[in-house]
């Protein structure tokens, strides 16, 4: 009898590429389940939005996953020449619908549904099946499509917030309002204006699809560290070095563990560390390098965070740091060899981190003093006051998102008209305009510290009565 | 740390209470072959040889090659040999009259000096069992302190050693007294894997009549049975080359029967258990064969090939063993088992990055990485293919069925040649 030559071993583990994946899947399903009924049933529920609204957010779940099969088969199709058959065959080996799904996930409930489809398209065939499909490519693909959409079309991404929320919620995400803050303030401020830890635990809080129930996103780690499915030095490494970091900045400025706690439990970090960081494809395979990724992503995540206006920061630290995946192999492979080296690598993390608190912790020191002592002064400035009989006008810049320019109209000590000179700094102006913001300031002028900042624009707003506060305080100097 | 991979083991489809006695062929093929080194025939055509004459020689160590049988000598033949590699063997005409050149019976084994030991090692031709073929004399010339004894048969499938001490521990624990004792060693573990109940039991029945020899049961895991892991797991010691730089010395289970034999008989061994099993044989079981005989003529008699399915024909166990063209091949002394399963089709995926293969690998080199820098030979070198052991684990934990172990094979050929 004749035997098959085959090169050993002569076994295989059960274990393979297809069922790592679908336990990943498995692992998101809580997470896609908890985000319509946080977004299409409690919204519908809750507030009077219509049925097509309410099932909006279930419809972008559905477009993403949809564009991104169908723009892999036909990229096999009619790019690689496939046949349909084969074609079906290679987007059953390449986990086709992941980058979309992830990518619906890290989306606000209220984005149109063709900048979905468009960034779900761009993830599957420019993040990934241009640089050579699964396994090829050097970026994670979902948050290349959304890099893509959350650039281009900034202003079209929609708020956070849903119907029902906008109703009772200050108007912000948990992190845009501790960032408009100047990121200190009491409890009360920072997580009391959501509720307290239990609505951030469960989830019930502003943010986007995927990443707000902290709970799930627990359960589901644990679930993928158990059936080792995903490498979990990155998110264990990610999460400790944000939560040490905060502690410290915490500590600084004299707020409690809360601080610490607020930070890892608001916006993306959790749902990035667990789900985008540890895709396996663009992150380091070695031992080492995957710590030290880890708490790179850590350190850049909080520096983003509290040193730019950006408020989350996960999405493009995880970016940044799928390019240095090869360096961090590097390091990872040279210290294998040189474990008695570590020391260097750990110090120099260490000075890392201690360099960056303490910058953090500085600034926010120093945005807060500025603040106690006058704080329009540093926001709004008059660059000319002209007055004429009973008229005055002044010509204003404003500290906002960007530098709002204004030419203020007063007669007889009120506002009558602003006009905007130049908004181009402000990338959510397109809310101000339609919800008539400046005229509904300028009627309440008297009562503006009551004006509600319009949400997903909060820091136009803010530049906005901050105008008129300044215009206010300057008549009644006048006339003191 | 210790680093492997949890394997099905498989091995009580092969574990019958009785082994079956295959050992009177009517003709053999020793292999000129010791530890990959050809040896030379030095016996002509039509010559009588008994059991114990010297048929061949390694030239290098002068280390002599055997007859197993009495009877006339036929030639030489290629044959294939367990590598899958096709090997010159004498062929001899089984008379079946099991002479001896000389008759002699030891009744005080331990009554041999250190010198007298190590040579009649060598006259005798005992090799490493476990499937290194390394002569065994050469283990034992410097100065020793502790024997480890190897009965870790991390293989899954495999059971010939737990046969073997199921069968025979009383002699192997004489055996280990008089290595002691003849070598002044003073302590002596024997390691098996810590679920093999067999091994411990059988052991247990005499062990209380010797103090210094010690069970030492050891994690169940592959490649736990790797001389370099049974030491670290016994002594918590590492060695750069070889154990007896440390003055350790680690022998495999059916080695220590062999030796007993020698030391009884002053002749060498002829015979071994060899398994045969798998999922594609219907009668898996151990065998008693002499060394040489060609396991065709055994599995005729014994059983069927489930020919419904592509079958694999292995020599040794699945992790590590060759898989070879058909069962024409010859026993030799380092041959533990024949496994027979059916081919299963895997398909090869693209790498997912996903890292299993560093976790798992016992030697600490990156196999993936070594694949990916297959051409580079500068920054092949600096990944240290040339430690790997070929245990496999890389190739078997591979969710996208990878051959990384053939990709290090390769690399440790392209760095060698430099």
């Amino acid at each position: 009898m004749k035997f098959k030559v085959e090169n050993g071993p002569h076994v295989k583990s059960e274990e393979t590429t297809s069922k790592i994946m679908t336990r990943f899947l498995i692992s998101l399903t809580p997470i896609v389940c908890f985000a319509i009924f946080k977004n299409c049933l409690l919204n519908y529920y809750y507030s009077s939005v219509t049925f097509i609204e309410a099932i909006h957010p279930m419809l972008m779940i559905i477009s993403a996953v949809l564009t991104s099969f169908i723009s892999e088969l036909l990229y096999f199709k009619f790019i690689l020449k496939d046949t349909w058959e084969n074609s079906f065959y290679e987007i059953n080996r390449s986990f086709t619908i992941i980058p979309g799904l992830l990518l619906a996930l890290v989306l606000p409930p209220n984005t149109p549904i063709w900048l979905v489809i468009f960034g779900a398209f761009i993830s599957n065939i420019l993040g990934k099946m241009l640089f050579g499909g699964f396994g090829q490519n050097i970026f994670n693909p979902a948050l290349l499509g959304y890099l893509f959409i959350s650039v281009s079309y900034s202003s079209l991404m929609g708020s956070p917030l849903n119907a029902y929320e906008i109703d009772t919620l200050a108007g912000a995400t948990p992190l845009s309002n501790l960032s408009n803050l100047n990121y200190y303030g009491t409890y009360e401020e920072v997580v009391g204006s959501f509720g307290t830890f239990l609505n951030f635990f469960v989830g019930t809080i502003p943010g986007t699809l995927g990443e707000t129930s902290k709970m799930l996103i627990i359960i589901s780690f644990i679930y993928l560290i158990a059936t080792k499915t995903i490498k979990w030095r990155i998110p264990v490494m990610y999460i400790l070095t944000a939560f040490i970091m905060t502690l410290i900045i915490g500590h600084n400025i004299e707020l409690g563990i809360w601080y610490a706690l607020f930070s890892i439990l608001s916006g993306g970090l959790l749902f990035g560390a667990v789900f985008m960081a540890t895709d396996p494809v663009t992150s380091p395979i070695t031992p080492i390098g995957q710590t030290f990724y880890g708490i790179s992503l850590g350190i850049l995540t909080i520096v983003l965070r509290f040193l730019t206006p950006y408020p989350e920061g996960v999405m493009t630290s995880i970016l940044f740091m799928n390019m240095l995946v090869p360096l961090f192999d590097k390091i990872g492979l040279y210290f294998k060899e040189n474990i008695k080296k570590i020391w260097i690598l750990i110090i120099l993390f260490i000075a890392l981190i201690i360099l960056s608190v303490t910058t953090i912790s500085n600034n926010i020191k120093n945005l807060n003093n500025e603040n106690a002592s006058n704080p329009l002064d540093n926001k709004v400035k008059i660059v000319k006051k002209e007055k004429k009989d009973n008229e005055t006008i002044y010509s204003v810049t404003s500290k906002a998102w960007g530098i709002i320019k204004a030419d203020v109209k007063v007669v007889d000590g009120k506002i009558e008209n602003i006009s905007i000179t130049d908004s181009s700094g402000e990338t959510q102006w397109n809310e101000i305009e339609k919800n008539d913001y400046i005229n509904k300031i300028i009627e309440r002028q008297d009562d503006i510290d009551n004006v509600d900042a319009i949400s997903g624009s909060t820091y136009t707003s803010d530049g906005l009565k901050n105008i008129v506060k300044k215009i206010i305080e300057s008549e009644l100097e006048d006339e003191g | 740390m210790l680093r492997g991979i949890k394997l099905d083991e498989k091995k009580s489809m092969s574990f019958k209470d009785e082994i079956v006695d295959f050992s009177v062929p009517n003709r053999v093929y020793v292999p000129l072959i010791n530890a990959n080194i050809e040896c030379e025939c030095t016996v002509k055509k039509g010559r009588k040889v008994r059991k114990g004459s010297i048929i061949g020689i390694r030239k290098d160590i002068d280390f002599p090659i055997l007859s197993p049988v009495s009877g006339t000598v036929l030639g030489t033949k290629k044959c294939m040999y367990l590598n899958g590699k096709e090997v010159e063997c004498v062929v001899i005409v089984n008379d079946k009259n099991e002479k001896v050149i000389k008759k002699k019976l030891v009744k005080d084994i331990t009554s041999y000096t250190k010198d007298e030991f190590v040579e009649l090692l060598k006259k005798c031709s005992v090799t490493g069992m476990g499937g290194g073929d390394f002569p065994t004399y050469l283990k034992y010339q410097k100065k020793l302190d502790i024997l480890i004894v190897n009965a870790v048969e991390c293989e899954p499938y495999i059971t010939a050693d737990a046969m073997l001490v199921k069968l025979k521990s009383e002699a192997i624990l004489e055996s280990i007294n008089a290595i002691m004792k003849i070598n002044k060693i003073k302590k002596c573990f024997i390691a098996y894997e810590k679920n093999n109940k067999i091994i411990e039991d059988s052991f247990l029945e005499y062990i209380d009549n010797y103090k210094n020899i010690v069970l030492y049961p050891v994690k169940d895991m592959y490649p736990m049975g790797w001389g370099r892991y049974v030491v670290k797991s016994v002594l918590g010691l590492e060695y750069d080359k070889y154990p007896s730089e440390i003055g350790v010395v680690v022998n495999n289970v059916s080695t220590i029967f062999a030796i007993y034999k020698v030391l009884k008989f002053q002749r060498n061994i002829t015979k071994r258990i060899i398994t045969i099993t798998g999922e594609g044989f219907t009668e898996p079981v151990n065998v008693l064969v002499k060394i040489g005989t060609n396991m065709s003529t055994i599995i005729k008699k014994l059983g069927k090939y489930k020919e419904e399915e592509e079958l694999k024909l292995i020599a040794g166990g699945p992790m590590m063993g060759v898989s070879l063209p058909s069962d024409n091949v010859v026993v030799s002394s380092n041959l533990g088992a024949i496994t027979i399963i059916p081919d299963t089709f895997d398909e090869i995926n693209d790498c997912m990055s996903c890292g299993r293969c560093l976790n798992v690998c016992p030697v600490n080199i990156c196999p993936i990485f070594i694949l990916n820098n297959i051409k580079d030979v500068e920054k092949l070198k600096k990944l240290h293919p040339e430690k790997c052991i070929e245990c496999g684990a890389c190739s078997y934990i591979c969710p996208s069925k990878i051959g990384l172990r053939d990709a290090v094979k390769i690399a440790k050929k392209k760095v060698d040649k430099k």
